[in-house]
């Protein structure tokens, strides 16, 4: 009897489910849709929501990623791809008085709210005296901003404003979206909630329900998980009346659902090839290799080598901690560790040979490279340091693409285009008798065993610390660790999790870190992005930084970086281009002459898509817009798709 | 009436005190961590976009009003208990502005529904087995089971799901890779066959651990009973194999079992963090986690309140079945 209960139980583990699998239809995303699968299309959501269900984004803790391309609207879109800004709700850019206490703007007529009512001045007026009455309404700091300027609006026509404001030549970024711009609110509407809110409520405790939300964007939420692992939308009854629909002409697909598959790079690849997901925004390039393998119809920007998406707007750097090791507060040890590094072999071992690169924090766009880079490639060439014994070593190598290029062509890969275009920049040489002969100079020596010793003869180890969830970072990182280690040094590479990793950023407990930066805009202004890193916003190591507001993780106090920050606040960037581009340059060659980090490669997004059931995501062959749908501008690329069927 | 004052009363004070002090203890130690949840929120803020320091010092100013973090770690305290015994467990600051128990409310059915059956099937299967296994244990099945079940056991919850993941949700694609349930939630087949359908792999990779543990546990208490002198006794006087096992030999063994049962059910609060990231399923142990990683108090207070009563009443309730279960008990 015993032995047919155990038989029984076992096979019942084994039957139940394969039966229970086989009854289903096999395929596992959570909702349906109309038409089924061939009407949804199906995107990474970058995180798990938490806040859910709650679609007024201007409080504090709304979610935006997705939220602003799908619905939302803003006056500029910057397009990292093309470095450009699309007029969204205004239609010409701004126009300033000669003391940028007047901000003008003309507005594009027929955008029209999902409810029908027409966009106009209206809107802009109410939007921004609410935000700016309502200090609850802190998405990415409008409110404040509004509030230090004193920001006021005028409407000057039905489709036409006029900001006033303290001097400011920068009031038109506030509009402006790489990640986000002021968003718009529909002014009959929340006119309305407004007067009817409770006493002591104000529009920071508005619940704003998914089926009453209405949009300028060309999606309205439909359903959400109330565990945050997606969002359901469909298309408004009128696309061509949106931005989007009006500049691209395409109406997208009827539904659109963000999905989070966790922070597995792999799994994204095998939802990809169960056809549960039409794009992803990233993974590694292994999982990006399992995808070509498993799902035959998926491809990203590049159709071949190198694939990623090469243009996002940032880069990523070994950064020193000013008030960590004190040897690393001498340039010379900095330029040493520099010098230490074979970046040729870091793009291309640890990163797969699809990063750009780069010497400083502004990746070498189509766009950015025009602007900076080839501007400071003589002086790059030039570029020497002292050595010590009376040597000045020319420090720049300008061959760095070409070898990435030999190295691409004895892989088997086609490179589509000139080393530079796909590879970046030069970059510092390899070059380590130079890096010891620099730290010779610091008064560091070797002991028997080739290992570096401080100047007080202790053994020098170096604390290296990195994320594993920012792949490219980590790689450099563990890249950098290793070629250190072979220098002599006694490097500890530490893997931390993304909160604690974060966490000792914010007090200044690290020594080596693996950050990322970008210090311009698309459009190229320096200023937005770098403010923070003005003295004025220092704290000690072992006090966090962020109540001081600004973003002092390295603990740099730098005369030098504080005049130029000064200088560049005055400069219209638009009025006097010339003058703002040469003081960022200035500011460069500042911050590379005396290597206050080690920038190594500019941001790759294998941001990678499947053909099985829509097509027309934008490509290296076809750059109609940036394929970084998660930023604001990333709306473009969803409204170009077209269906397979 | 002795038995009250002696016996009840005294687990039932206890039972107070514990979740006294163990929420007492959940309200003080994340404050104690360096982790500000304001700064939390406005490190992910910037984390995408750069914004002008004096913006983020005033949006710091208003959160800190907003999440009602002002004032001394008494008064926060004292605001802590009164708003608790009204029923409020305030709002989530990594989530803001949305209520905890929302926020509990989404993700309790699924760790209650997916480790409940769990518990009870693995309980079940794993308790039945090993006192099979224990009482035939010269059979061949039973060895050939208990070396099986020995060598599944040592193999990390991870590993199994992770087999499981590959084979199921990759390779032969017949089971979801993420989410709990496809449609809109109602009592009908069609919805409850999807809930069936999505939490099966997550089940099945806690079932199978979870049976191994119970099957070694239950053999091992069930090898030691048989050596009993009032076991043999009854086998020489030819009491019926089934009556053994179930009456004699399993119910002597059943205080651990049991007491390992509702220990079980009282850590359902705290989900199944591995589960829940692996398989993309609802619950509230990654909910927990990402509290605790973004200092989110009130959802820490709320989650651990309920492990707390939970754990704290599975004790009392096993205390006060003690008596029920064990004679000898009863005696003492």
């Amino acid at each position: 009897m015993a032995r047919k209960l155990v038989l029984l139980v076992l096979l019942a583990l084994l039957v139940v489910p394969t039966l229970v699998g086989v009854a289903q239809e096999p395929q596992g995303l959570p909702v349906e849709v109309p038409g089924g699968r061939a009407n949804l299309f199906v995107f990474d959501q970058i995180f798990r929501w938490g806040s859910v269900g709650n679609f007024n984004v201007w409080r504090t803790g709304g979610n935006t990623p997705h939220h602003h391309a799908l619905m939302l609207e803003t006056f500029w879109n910057g397009d990292q791809e093309t470095g450009e800004n699309i007029n969204a709700l205004a239609i010409s850019g701004p126009v300033y008085n000669e003391d940028f206490t007047e901000m003008s703007v003309d507005l594009r007529e027929g955008v029209m709210w999902s409810d029908g009512e027409e966009f106009n001045a209206d809107d802009v007026v109410y939007t921004v005296e609410t935000v700016k009455a309502n200090p609850g309404l802190t998405q990415q700091g409008w409110h404040a901003q509004l509030t230090k300027f004193d920001v006021g609006v005028e409407k000057t026509g039905e489709f036409s404003v006029k900001f006033t404001t303290l001097p400011n030549p920068r009031l038109h970024t506030v509009f402006e979206s790489r990640w986000a711009g002021l968003y718009m609110m529909p002014s009959h509407y929340v006119s309305e909630v407004e007067a009817n809110l409770a006493d002591g409520e104000t529009l920071a405790d508005w619940h704003w329900e998914a089926e009453d939300v209405i949009v300028l964007g060309n999606y309205l939420p439909m359903d959400v998980d109330p565990n945050g692992y997606w969002e359901l939308f469909k298309r408004r009854d009128d696309p061509e009346n949106s931005v989007a629909g009006i500049i691209t002409g395409g109406s997208g697909p009827p539904y659109v659902m963000s999905i989070f598959y966790g922070n597995e790079n792999i799994k994204k690849a095998i939802a990809m090839s169960r056809g549960e997901l039409d794009v992803y925004f990233d993974v590694d390039i292994e999982s990006f290799e399992t995808t070509l393998d498993t799902t035959p119809t998926a491809r990203s920007w590049y159709k071949d080598f190198p694939w990623a998406f090469p243009n996002e707007y940032s880069t990523r750097q070994l950064a020193f901690n000013f008030e960590g090791d004190p040897l690393l507060q001498n340039k010379d040890v900095r330029w040493a560790l520099a010098l230490a590094i074979n970046n040729v072999e870091l793009q291309t071992e640890y990163i797969g040979g699809i990063a750009k690169v780069t010497t400083f924090a502004v990746p070498p766009t189509a766009t950015m490279s025009g602007v900076y880079h080839e501007a400071l490639e003589p002086w790059l060439n030039e570029l020497q340091i002292d050595l010590g014994d009376g040597e000045m070593f020319s420090v720049y190598d300008p061959t760095v693409p070409d070898q990435i290029n030999e190295w691409a062509i004895a892989q088997g890969y086609d490179v589509p285009g000139t080393p530079a275009e796909i590879f970046g920049t030069g970059w510092w040489k390899f070059a380590p008798d130079a890096a010891e002969k620099l730290l010779m100079k610091a008064g560091l020596s070797r002991d028997g065993g080739g290992n570096w010793l401080t100047p007080d003869g202790e053994t020098w180890t170096l604390d290296l610390q990195s994320d594993p969830s920012e792949n490219d970072a980590y790689r450099m990182g563990q890249a950098a660790a290793d070629m250190w280690q072979d220098f002599g040094i006694d490097v500890n590479f530490i893997t931390l999790d993304r909160g604690a990793w974060n966490q000792n950023h914010f007090v200044g407990a690290f020594e080596v870190s693996t950050p990322w930066m970008s210090f311009a805009l698309p459009a190229g202004d320096f200023w937005p992005r770098i403010n923070g890193l003005h003295s004025d916003y220092y704290a000690p190591a072992g006090e966090d930084y962020r109540p001081l507001g600004g973003g002092k993780m390295r603990r740099l106090v730098d005369p030098k970086l504080d005049e130029l920050l000064d200088k560049m606040e005055g400069i219209d960037p638009i009025g006097q281009a010339d003058q703002n581009i040469a003081t960022n340059i200035e500011f460069i060659q500042h911050w590379v002459e005396n290597m206050l980090d080690i920038t190594c490669i500019a941001f790759k997004k294998l941001v990678t898509w499947d053909e099985k059931y829509w097509t027309g995501f934008p490509t290296a062959e076809n750059p109609f817009a940036m394929p970084l749908y998660w930023f604001q501008g990333g709306k473009y690329a969803i409204q170009g798709l077209r269906t397979t069927s | 009436m002795n038995l009250l004052r002696t016996y009840i009363l005294p687990r039932i004070l206890q039972w107070a005190l514990v979740i006294f002090v163990g929420i007492s203890a959940t309200f003080l130690i994340p404050r104690l961590s360096p982790i500000n949840p304001v700064d939390e929120m406005i490190g992910r803020m910037t984390a995408f976009a750069s914004i002008d320091p004096h913006a983020v010092v005033s949006m710091r100013e208003s959160a800190m009003a907003l999440f009602g973090l002002e004032g001394t770690l008494l008064e926060q305290y004292g605001r802590f208990w009164a708003r608790l015994l009204e029923g409020d467990l305030g709002v989530s600051f990594g989530n803001f502005p949305r209520p905890v128990s929302d926020i509990i409310a989404a993700g309790l059915p699924w760790s209650v529904g997916l480790l409940t059956t769990t518990i009870i099937i693995s309980w079940t299967i794993g308790v039945f087995l090993g006192a099979l296994a224990g009482y035939f244990h010269n059979r061949r099945w039973s060895q050939f089971l208990e070396r099986f079940v020995v060598m599944v056991y040592p193999v990390p919850y991870l590993i199994t799901a992770l087999v499981l993941f590959i084979i199921f949700g990759a390779w032969l694609q017949i089971f979801p890779i993420m989410g709990g349930s496809r449609g809109e939630p109602a009592l009908t087949w069609k919805y409850i066959s999807t809930v069936l359908y999505f939490g099966f792999l997550p089940a099945l990779s806690i079932i199978i651990g979870a049976i191994a543990f119970r099957f070694i546990m239950a053999k091992a208490l069930t090898t030691t009973e048989i050596a009993n002198d009032y076991v043999q006794y009854a086998e020489l006087a030819a009491v019926p194999k089934r009556k053994i096992i179930l009456f004699y030999v399993a119910r002597n063994t059943m205080l651990p079992q049991v007491t390992d049962l509702a220990l079980a059910f009282g850590a359902i609060f705290e989900g199944a963090l591995i589960t829940e990231i692996l398989f993309a399923y609802p619950g509230l142990g990654f909910v927990l986690y990402n509290a605790i990683y973004n200092a989110d108090y009130n959802i820490i207070m709320g989650i651990a309140l309920l492990s707390i009563v939970g754990v704290a009443t599975a004790m009392l309730i096993i205390d006060l079945l003690y008596p029920v279960l064990d004679p000898r008990v009863r005696l003492r």
